[in-house]
């Protein structure tokens, strides 16, 4: 038996070979998308943790209240804790350190000492030098300090002065200090002030956290060095120690290792500084970071095998084919071994061992084939650009799936062997029909079955691998390509009956040839299925990367926006803009209250403000922005009082009855962007003399659209009543055209009889003020540039809209920090920019500001720049201003198509439409070249009965176009089908939920065109040159062989 | 007397050269009276089916000069064989040599579809001839479906379709079992009776020679007395 398949293999060897060629296509397929998603998905998380931001890996532990004699040792064991808890990787650690606040000299002051590591890259020198340790501070040597430019200047404090530190306002203080003052530096943006007690602002006039509940004044810091804050006994507020651990070349297990760890190191941290402090926490965004990409690692596994296995059916139908084919070049021999004694099981023995042969040949040949092909793959784009790039590898994983795959294949082959099919020429047997229309039925039932649950699966469902999601796509195809086959025998039938009423042959032959011969649907299966998948490969591909950029788009909202990672500053607006270009809008994005509803867990309804004049330049997304933003624009814009640059207001005033009163006065600016700043000055008493408030217009171009006075003061008890008369000057010729004023709460019934005046070059307000309630911001005077701004419009989210029931012309009270807004509903919209699938309302950011402002809030809402159309190196030109993180939609579309953990899905989606077009032309000139082999005898006896070789090549050409063209047709448009009804089921977001704005079917016409056309083309040349040759043979040797 | 049907003059055919050179046929010369039914005889690999071959044109002689109904077949072209094989021979092939996916009338129907025949002449011919051949009932039926001896009787048929002046039929019982085969030979030389047909069948049968008119003997590639 052996020899007999050793001599069959000599003289069959390119039948064998083709059987070779697709078993090892096929091991070569799984044997890559094995190696995508173990080897290129490991390394995947790893490059995705190395590029992680540092604000997604670091680990922050947080202590609060430590009393004095252990902040050395808490100190000291927090950072043990959180390195060991970062092991096996290298970690900076930085800590920083406040202390408790101390009273300064003069009633109603105090400050504070703050220790922080690596000062000189958060905060630039002005004047001075950095403070050193002092060494010995219980020897009452004076403590070197550095304090920030504004607080020197509102202390009065230079370099050299020194100042005494009262006693800590606690419970059980420690003892005052003494500081030197050494420095003077400025705070940089975005370098951590946020975590200060005063936000790295140097004072507020109004602290939250005031001692004893006493109105207070805060200063600070007084920057020392870390270690002597430490060792001064001073009772610490707040000690952070923050670890950044150096994932350059991270390992993926390390990483889990590393996400275990930290997640248990709060407890740790809790265990070891029981007793020690009052609070301790520890706070990392690197298990949500890691858990991320491992969630995501699991959706592109699935979207990879989904895709593969399309690729696996077509080699499985590309071998049923070449096996089919070769039981029929065989049937001769097969007949008379049969003849010979030949028993079933000798069949089944020998196709046994001569498929075996091939598997494990296809399995030596696939296994480096598939290493040098996934490591290729990972050399182009979008693999590469993803850092992805590998070297050929073999592993474990890839060499089972090459050796299952083919052992699969190799039993398919073992199957075609001993049951062959059918010979040519003979009709469909009952059996043979009832049972293709079960396969038929079965696949449309499974196929249905299969659509029916992605169409129905949740949209928040979550990250693990869907078996629905990866079996789906493989058998739509197949039964539809099956289907449409169904349609393309009555069309050959009807061909055949058209061309039989001619008069010549050759038409009749080619209709007859192509209707008749079960070949041809054999290998129909085959073509219509690989110009299926190449063309939903091609189409899901374009539909991906356009969903992706949906996503993009409405995840940012615009083209490039910049998170302000502290309130703007004044003037801030112009360098943004020079920096950016393009169009420039500030925007106001922040959580609100609807009412009293607050949103469900982790999901409280989002507000966004921007100027709605610049919709159609900023906004992105799919949505028409330009109509929804118009009702939402302001009717008039705010004139407001132009302010000279360096323009110094002066305030003054006066209270009846002898009172103590005084006025902090608030300066509203707005500059040209429309960005809206308050600058304050500090507490000035009513007793006639006048007041300057200084460094309030640092440019020009700025207008004074609103003051707000909140009045203080004890003016002999509660039931007091005072009339204030408060003036600003500002510059001559202003008028009050359009200026009102008004109680912030006026339902504190505190102040009344207010009146707002121009004249003189100066502001002038007055009314009567009660002292009955003890917050100042109950008698808040506020004096705007713009009347009563009414009800905020607002275009609100479906998602919003359904979750408080509300609809066109809804009347919406928001609460927007700690302020009441009221709002009208003008269009309720599927989403919001930025906020895709939230509960979220979108504003004008002039309106909103101006309800804040007319309600005594007058910090800007403005929380980051939004900019259309920006130049290219917008991104990097902003990061120079260190006012915050930039996002653009570009860099979301990239992190969402191109990051190391997604790209493994247009590159799969690449390797599918090769390998089916490959499978596809291999397909057909396999089964034509077994044609010329089945058939050369009766195309000889063609040319006997007197049919020229040119007849025959028509023929035989017609033929196979008769067969081949419907057929890529047919393919084609399942390809088309399938793309509109399961590719945009199939897209799911990068948390495994449907994407935000739901996935549109992408068609691809010019290149779909072009792989058509290839296809065509491919498949042509293979036929005309396989029937030009099988004509040429057609000669009298082949009548000699009957 | 009538000029012959067929005429071999001096046919040479070589397969190969130098020492491994086959001479299938060696100066071979005969002719063929019109209306006759002629046996070529000789054992296998005597040169029957290489002359069957040149006399049709599917082949070529290195030497000599073949004439069917008065045509040069060696003068001819690819294109004027083509035409000598539609109009002029016919054949009977050994393994019958119908197209598996016809039906025995659009077996039958090739040689007149290669002819242009009108449809309805087409139609009323093959009608005929399957009546001739005696498988009118199985019309619609394909050759795997039809016994051996019915296919070849469909073939005769096919060979008649284009009224041809020689019908050369290569061993056309040789897959036949004794009994139709002599009924096959039996409908050959009705046939040659009844339409006027020239008849060359190449044949190793004594009983089969009795039939024919005539028996030209071949033996290594030269004819034999």
């Amino acid at each position: 038996m052996i020899a007999l398949l050793a001599r069959r293999a000599r003289a069959q060897w390119p039948l064998l070979a083709s059987l070779l060629a697709v078993l090892t296509i096929g091991a070569t397929l799984l044997g890559t998308c094995a190696l995508l998603v173990t080897r290129t998905s490991e390394r995947a998380v790893e490059v995705a943790a190395a590029r992680a931001t540092a604000d997604d890996v670091e680990v922050t532990a947080y202590t609060v209240e430590i009393p004095p004699g252990n902040a050395r040792s808490v100190a000291a064991d927090t950072r043990e804790i959180l390195a060991a808890s970062i092991e096996p990787f290298p970690a900076a650690l930085t800590t920083r350190a406040s202390s408790v606040m101390r009273a300064l000299p003069g009633d109603g002051r105090e400050a504070y000492l703050s220790g922080v590591e690596g000062l000189s890259a958060r905060s630039t020198l002005i004047s001075g030098r950095w403070p050193r340790a002092a060494g010995d501070t219980s020897a009452g040597r004076p403590l070197e300090a550095a304090i920030f430019d504004n607080t020197a200047r509102l202390l009065g404090l230079k370099v050299g002065s020194r100042i005494r530190l009262g006693a800590e306002l606690t419970v059980d203080p420690a003892g005052p200090v003494t500081v030197t003052v050494v420095g003077l530096v400025h705070p940089l943006p975005d370098a951590g002030w946020d975590r200060d007690p005063l936000g790295g602002e140097g004072f507020d006039p109004d602290p939250s956290d005031a001692a004893f509940g006493r109105k207070m004044q805060a200063y600070g810091p007084f920057l020392v060095d870390l270690a002597d804050l430490l060792a001064s006994g001073s009772a610490l507020d707040r000690l952070e120690v923050n670890a950044r651990p150096d994932l350059a070349d991270p390992k993926a297990r390390d990483l889990d290792t590393l996400s275990a760890s930290v997640l248990g190191a709060d407890a740790r941290l809790a265990a070891k500084l029981t007793g020690r402090v009052r609070v301790e926490r520890v706070s990392s965004a690197l298990p949500g970071t890691l858990a991320g990409a491992r969630d995501q690692q699991e959706l592109t596994a699935e979207a990879v095998l989904a895709l593969a296995l399309i690729g696996i059916v077509l080699t499985a139908i590309a071998l049923a084919l070449a096996g089919r084919l070769a039981t029929g070049v065989r049937a001769d021999e097969s007949e008379l071994l049969s003849a010979l004694g030949t028993s079933r099981r000798q069949f089944a023995a020998a196709a046994t061992v001569e498929a075996l042969a091939l598997a494990v040949l296809a399995v030596a040949l696939a296994v480096p084939a598939s290493a040098a092909l996934h490591a290729a793959l990972t050399r182009i784009p979008p693999l590469s650009g993803a850092g992805l790039a590998a070297r050929p590898a073999v592993t474990g994983p890839q060499v089972l799936s090459v050796a299952g795959g083919a052992l699969v294949l190799a039993v398919l082959l073992i199957s075609l062997a001993v049951w062959p099919a059918a010979s040519s020429g003979d009709r469909r047997s009952r059996r043979e029909l009832l049972a293709r229309s079960g396969a038929d039925l079965l696949l449309v039932a499974l196929a249905g079955v299969g659509w029916w649950q992605l169409t129905t699966q949740p949209a928040g469902a979550g990250t693990r691998a869907d078996a629905v999601r990866v079996l789906a796509p493989a058998l739509l195809l197949t039964a539809g390509t099956a289907l449409a086959l169904r349609l393309v025998p009555p069309a050959l039938n009807r061909a055949e009956r058209l061309a039989a009423r001619t008069r010549g042959l050759v038409a009749p032959l080619a209709t007859v040839q192509a209707a008749r011969r079960p070949q041809a649907v054999a290998a129909g299966l085959l073509i219509g299925l690989g110009c299926a998948a190449a063309t939903f490969g091609a189409a899901f591909d374009d539909t991906w990367h356009a969903a992706q950029h949906d996503q993009a788009d409405l995840a940012v909202g615009t083209d490039l926006s910049v998170v302000l990672g502290a309130p703007p500053l004044t003037g801030q607006s112009t360098a943004v803009a020079a920096a950016v270009g393009g169009v420039v809008s500030p925007v106001a994005e922040h959580t609100v209250a609807v009412g009293q509803w607050l949103g469900g867990a982790g999901a409280a309804p989002r507000l966004l403000a921007l100027d709605t004049r610049k919709a159609a330049a900023v906004l992105r997304g799919r949505g028409d922005w330009p109509s929804v933003a118009k009702p939402l624009i302001p009717a008039t814009p705010v004139p407001g009082i132009a302010l000279p640059r360096g323009f110094v207001p002066v305030i003054s005033g006066t209270a009846t009855d002898n009172a103590a009163v005084t006025v902090t006065p608030f300066l509203v600016l707005e500059d040209a962007t429309g960005l809206r700043t308050a600058c304050s000055g500090t507490a000035v008493p009513l007793d006639g003399h006048a007041y300057p408030v200084p460094g309030c217009v640092p440019d020009d171009g700025l207008r004074l659209v609103a003051v707000a006075l909140p009045v203080s003061g004890v003016p002999g008890g509660w039931a007091a009543v005072s009339t204030v008369d408060v003036g600003l000057t500002v510059p001559g010729g202003a008028t009050a055209d359009k200026w009102g004023v008004k109680a912030a709460s006026p339902e504190s019934g505190q102040l009344s009889g207010t009146t707002v005046a121009i004249a003189g070059g100066r502001l002038r307000m007055t009314g009567t003020v009660k002292f009955a309630e003890p917050i100042a911001a109950s008698r808040t005077f506020v004096a705007t540039a713009f009347g009563n701004p009414g009800p905020v419009p607002i275009a609100i989210s479906t998602r919003l809209a359904g979750d408080v029931s509300a609809q066109v012309g809804s009347k919406l009270s928001l609460t927007y920090g700690v302020t009441p807004v009221d709002a009208v509903v003008t269009e309720v919209v599927p989403a919001i920019p930025s906020a895709p699938g939230a509960a979220a309302a979108m504003a004008d950011v002039d309106s909103l500001s101006r309800a804040l402002i007319s309600r005594g809030d007058l910090d800007s809402p403005v929380t980051a720049w939004w900019a259309g159309h920006p130049r290219a190196d917008a991104a990097a030109r902003v990061a120079g201003l260190h006012v915050g993180p930039t996002i653009t939609r570009a860099g979301e579309t990239e992190r969402l198509t191109g990051s190391p953990l997604r790209a493994s899905v247009p590159a799969v989606l690449r390797l599918l439409v090769a390998a089916a077009v490959v499978l596809l032309l291999g397909g057909v000139v396999l089964h034509v070249t077994c044609d010329v082999q089945l058939r050369a005898l009766e195309v000889a006896r063609l040319r006997g009965l007197g049919m020229s070789r040119r007849s025959i090549r028509r023929a035989l050409l017609g033929e196979h176009a008769a067969v081949l063209l419907p057929l890529l047709v047919a393919g084609a448009a399942v390809g088309a089908l399938a793309t509109r009804v399961v590719a945009p089921l199939m897209i799911r977001s990068d948390t495994g939920g449907a994407p935000i704005p739901a996935a549109h079917a992408h068609w691809p016409w010019l290149t779909e065109g072009l792989l058509f056309g290839l296809l065509v083309a491919g498949t042509g040349l293979a036929v005309f040159a396989v029937v030009t040759v099988q004509a040429r043979r057609a000669d009298a040797a082949h009548l000699r062989v009957a | 007397m009538t000029a012959p049907i067929l005429t071999v003059q001096g046919v040479h055919r070589t397969f190969g050269s130098g020492p491994a050179a086959v001479h299938a046929l060696r100066d071979i010369s005969f002719e063929v009276e019109p209306g006759t039914m002629v046996a070529l005889v000789g054992r296998s690999g005597s040169g029957k089916t290489t002359l069957l071959n040149v006399i049709g044109g599917l082949d070529r002689p290195d030497e000599g000069a073949v004439t069917v109904d008065g045509v040069d077949v060696t003068a001819l072209d690819e294109d004027g064989l083509s035409q000598l094989r539609r109009e002029r021979v016919s054949y009977v092939f050994q393994t019958f040599g119908l197209i598996p996916v016809l039906s025995a009338a659009e077996n039958v129907g090739v040689p007149l579809r290669l002819a242009r025949a009108e449809p309805k002449e087409r139609e009323r011919r093959v009608e005929l001839l399957l009546d001739l051949v005696g498988l009118s009932g199985h019309a619609a039926q394909r050759p795997g479906e039809l016994s051996g001896g019915q296919q070849q009787r469909v073939a005769i048929a096919r060979a008649l379709a284009a009224s041809p002046r020689l019908l050369i039929a290569d061993e056309p019982t040789g897959q036949l079992d004794a009994e139709t085969g002599l009924a096959v030979m039996a409908l050959i030389r009705g046939i040659v009776e009844s339409e006027g047909v020239t008849a060359l069948v190449s044949t190793h049968d004594p009983v089969m020679m009795a039939l024919a008119d005539r028996v030209v003997r071949i033996a290594d590639g030269q004819l034999v007395p």
